[in-house]
């Protein structure tokens, strides 16, 4: 576990100079050292979630010495989630980096022995949301285009996704078989190596179909270089996505956000969980957050403390239902 | 010499059928790998199967000929390999609650004096390089190591 | 296309700040990459929000992310070669013929060669990449999961070269290494194989846990044998360079590794353990006559050092071009660009001259500045040896331990690598080499997921692997590396017979 130390000590003189500023305010429940966990190597969605927090928190001046960012590989996170509630569920400083596809494997029993009541859901940060695209010169130009065809044979197209059967990628381009009330089995999907493996099938014609998120998407589709169909969204998405239509406007109910979050353990206690919880309130609406958010390709997603919660108890039992539907 | 050729092909077959063996377990795990279904007509338990029936010919191949081998270490051989895993193993175990410094000087005096050290000279040894590790893995390079009993 | 590009590159690289912070790049990169448990990934996550919170321009980040990079690439083959510890995934096939140099009294030469090969396959990579980075990209995308199939079969093809005089062991080290990659979740249906649902298994076995087991455990185990019966000697370390003899010797594997590295680098599915291991497999299929590799021959330490920093360096293609990184490490530093709000693509070269120029140049700055500051370095290396064998060994399982266990943080990992430390020495014993384990641990996953990836876009029918231009040409290829040493070797047989 590589903690960014010497990031700490660097910045440590500019943070002194603001400690005075911090006398006052929050400094009661504040635990005395923050760490963040990111259930995977440097460089992934939970690493961005950790860097995100603590660029933030940081530049907001809500915490006085820099947030540390360690790394746990290992089962997309399932690793760092038992170790969380088996050796540190009272760690008050300590807050773990989660996304929707983390509720996803829960609620296929993918996490281990715990479920989602096993550990407290903070807050989330941003989200991204799930995107299909085709090759820009392919006969399918709506989503219809794409029902239709799969109503007609779901297995008629090669699709690719980012996961394997059963993950968020093959999740959307199931809904929408579903949608036309095809068999999911049928598709001939393959699961490809992350979002850059995906789009780079796309260009070459090895797959016809991709599912995968707005953000690693959208430059190629100012390109050129493919078409998105569809934002899996209820409303439409601001800046560079103000022009492409999501699956409400074309009359599909489904929307597929990937929210970004951070979870603490089971036995931090309820001074030190709102603490956390008011901290991330008093981030939200800060513009040096949504900058830093910006930047990292992530939207606004509304949802913390109790609502987040619920949010996650609310995906989780749908993933569950979505799964049992799908035959999985 | 006759002997111990005869012993590298005992060992060989010994090492044949082990693997053999294995190939029957592995094998049969993976026909009962679950899964829902998948969208290729190999599927999950696919390689391993077939990896476990080449592995099964290879050995017989290899019970069939065994080949040359090592001679394998004496009594005081096998001591010397015990005591070095053992010793891994035990400080590992406590490697979270004793810390890094007290298992790593532990497990550094004792290979120490394996390797030929006295054992004051293997103590102060193993005390120093526990020392130098954890100062370059943990405050210089930033490393989370176990704190344990001595609290750093 | 013109190449403005490269002289206004010239012109960023070589600002004395720049050149400076390439200089501090490459000193981190080489001492991050020396130790075994921090690779090249870890150090750039480290660097980078440190360089983004000071203000550097993107360029100077970029330089100081990609010296750090390939520092790492130049560092991490000591430990291989001195210690029988590979340090990351690229330098395990240079301690197959690296360590028995070392152990031969020529540390000194061994490390001065993996240099000068490391040099040769770095800067001639940067030649590649400064003419061919945007036409080269056409490649990967060309490449889908059937043309990854047919260029895994041609790696095992290579792989013939690794049978000895004892194929039956060969061919079971082989399926062994294929086993151990279906530990894990099963990426195309989402199953689990045999993790006995413990979630340390959930991503398979760790590569370094393989290697370092596989390696340096074992060996600690078999020179605890040779300290028994009294044969386990001193070292000797003679100081000497390798000769101008010495460097014709290797150029032409080192030429050769390189092309292919840059090749499979540039690919995104393919990385620097793989263009190690086939560009070894094929010197020793084309080379090696007298059966001299693995027992310390320098082309077969100098081809995967070359092909390794080849690796690096084409891994950087797919990353500019297509925005899509060819190795971890290139993740994090597309990362980079993004947090700067740098869109990657091909256009990036006429829209960011500066940018790619500038780090296209810090390369050619980078591999010379590393040669000149490794070639005296590697006196002060090879003297690490000299240290008597109760410092060296503990030394040697600490850092085998540290580096397991600041990558995973768990004891479970370690107690894995032991385990597979104790399994590679029995297999040792028997005779058995460790090349062919991790031919097939680096191969196996590769081959797997890409011929089910292919069979399901096809629908099943198998007609997809011989579909496109580019998966016969592979097929042809597999197929000469087959016929041609034994071809080769027919040829020569009659000019022999009436010599004799």
């Amino acid at each position: 576990m590589i903690r960014s130390r010497i990031s700490a000590t660097l910045s440590s003189a500019m943070l002194s100079l603001a400690a005075a500023a911090l006398a006052a305010g929050t400094a009661a429940a504040q635990p005395a050292k923050t760490e963040c966990l990111a259930g995977a190597k440097p460089g992934g969605g939970f690493d961005l979630t950790c860097r995100l927090a603590g660029a933030a928190l940081h530049a907001t001046k809500l915490i006085k010495d820099p947030m540390a960012v360690s790394y746990m590989e290992g089962g997309v996170g399932a690793v760092a989630y038992n170790h969380v509630v088996g050796t540190r569920p009272g760690d008050s400083g300590l807050v773990v980096a989660a996304s929707s596809g983390s509720a996803l494997l829960i609620a296929q029993g993918k996490f281990g022995k715990h479920d989602e009541n096993a550990v407290r859901w903070v807050g989330a940060l941003g989200a991204d949301f799930g995107v299909i695209a085709v090759a820009p010169d392919s006969p399918i130009k709506t989503l219809k285009d794409l029902v239709a065809a799969y109503g007609k044979d779901p297995g008629a197209f090669p699709i690719g996704g980012g996961g394997a059967v059963g993950s968020q990628d093959w999740m959307k381009m199931a809904l929408l078989a579903k949608e036309a009330k095809a068999d999911p089995k049928k598709m001939r999907y393959a699961a490809l190596e992350g979002g850059g493996a995906v789009t780079t099938a796309l260009q070459g014609g090895h797959i016809k179909i991709a599912a995968g998120d707005a953000s690693e998407m959208i430059a190629l589709h100012e390109q050129g270089k493919l078409r998105i169909l569809a934002v899996m969204s209820e409303r439409r998405l601001p800046g560079r996505f103000k022009d492409i239509p999501t699956t409400f406007e074309q009359g599909y109910t489904i929307d597929w956000p990937i929210w970004r979050g951070l979870y603490v353990g089971p036995k931090v206690s309820d001074a030190d969980y709102n603490w956390w919880v008011d901290t991330l309130k008093k981030l939200k609406d800060s513009p040096e957050f949504i900058k830093e958010r910006e930047a990292r390709g992530l939207f606004a997603f509304d949802s913390i403390g109790a609502d987040f919660e619920k949010r996650v108890k609310t995906d989780v039992a749908r993933f569950k239902q979505l799964a049992k539907e799908a035959g999985l | 010499m006759t002997d111990t050729s005869r012993n590298a092909r005992l060992s060989g077959r010994i090492a044949a059928l082990a693997l053999l063996a294995f190939a029957l377990v592995y094998g049969l795990f993976g026909a009962r790998i679950e899964y829902a279904f998948a969208s290729d007509p190999i599927g999950p338990r696919g390689f391993p199967v077939a990896l476990a029936l080449v592995l099964a010919l290879l050995a017989l191949w290899y019970l069939a000929r065994p080949g040359e081998a090592e001679e394998w270490p004496g009594r005081a051989g096998l001591g010397a390999a015990l005591a070095f895993l053992g010793t891994s193993v035990a400080c590992l175990l406590v490697f979270d609650h004793a810390g890094f410094v007290p298992s790593m000087a532990v497990l550094m005096a004792v290979i120490a004096r394996l390797f030929g050290a006295g054992w004051i000279t293997a103590i102060l040894g193993g005390i120093g390089q526990a020392l130098l590790w954890w100062l370059l893995f943990g405050p210089l390079l930033g490393g989370n190591l176990p704190k344990g009993l001595l609290g750093f | 296309m013109s190449f403005d590009f490269l002289w206004q590159g010239f012109g960023v690289a070589l600002l004395p700040q720049n050149l400076l912070i390439g200089l501090i790049g490459c000193f981190l990169g080489t001492m991050i990459g020396a130790l075994p448990a921090i690779g090249p990934i870890n150090g750039i996550a480290l660097l980078l929000p440190i360089a983004y919170t000071a203000g550097l321009p993107p360029e100077s980040t970029l330089i100081l992310l990609a010296g750090v990079y390939y520092g790492a690439e130049y560092g991490g083959r000591i430990s291989s070669i001195l210690l029988n510890v590979p340090g990351d995934a690229g330098a395990v096939m240079t301690a197959l013929d690296g360590y028995p140099m070392a152990r031969r009294g020529e540390a000194t030469k061994a490390l001065a060669i993996s240099g000068i090969s490391s040099f040769i396959g770095g800067i001639l990579a940067v030649v590649g990449m400064t003419f061919l980075a945007v036409p080269l990209s056409w490649l990967a995308i060309k490449f889908g999961p059937a043309e990854y199939f047919v260029l895994m079969v041609f790696a095992f093809a290579t792989l013939g070269s690794m049978v000895g005089h004892e194929p039956a062991k060969t061919l079971i080290g082989c399926v062994l290494g294929l086993m151990l990659t279906t530990i894990g979740l099963d990426a195309t249906s989402g199953a689990y194989r045999f993790t006995f649902e413990q979630a340390e298994l959930h991503d398979g076995i760790e590569f370094i846990i393989l290697v370092i087991g596989l390696f340096s455990i074992s060996e600690v185990l078999l020179m605890l044998e040779h300290q028994l019966k009294g044969t386990l000697r001193p070292l000797a370390v003679s100081g000497a360079y390798p000769s101008w003899a010495d460097i014709r010797f290797i150029w032409w594997p080192s030429v050769r590794a390189t092309v292919i590295g840059f090749v499979i680098g540039v690919l995104p599915g393919t990385g620097a353990s793989v263009a190690s291991a086939v560009s070894y497999t094929t010197e020793k299929r084309l080379n090696d006559k007298e059966g001299t590799f693995g027992t310390g021959d320098m082309r077969g330490l100098a081809a995967p050092e070359a092909a390794n920093n080849a690796a690096a360096t084409g891994a950087f293609v797919p990353m500019l071009t297509l925005g899509v990184p060819g190795s971890g490490t290139t993740a994090v530093m597309l990362g980079a660009l993004m947090l700067y709000n740098i869109q990657p693509g091909p256009q990036l070269f006429v829209e960011q001259p500066k940018l790619v120029g500038g780090l296209i140049a810090s390369m050619y700055v980078g591999n010379l500045l590393l040669l000149v500051m490794n070639l005296p370095l590697v006196q002060l290396f090879a003297r690490v040896l000299l240290m008597p064998n109760w410092i060296l060994i503990p030394g040697i399982t600490a850092l085998s331990i540290l580096g397991v266990y600041s990558a995973y943080a768990s004891v479970m990992s370690v107690l894995i690598m032991f385990g597979i430390g104790v399994a590679g020495y029995l297999l040792r014993k028997l005779g058995f080499d460790m090349a062919p384990i991790i031919l097939g641990f680096v191969l196996g996953r590769v081959m797997e997921v890409n011929l089910r990836n292919a069979l399901a876009l096809s629908g099943g029918d198998p007609g997809i692997l011989f579909a496109s231009p580019l998966a016969i040409i592979l097929w042809i290829m597999a197929g000469a590396i087959v016929i041609l040493p034994w071809w080769l070797r027919r040829r020569a047989r009659p000019t022999a017979v009436p010599a004799a």
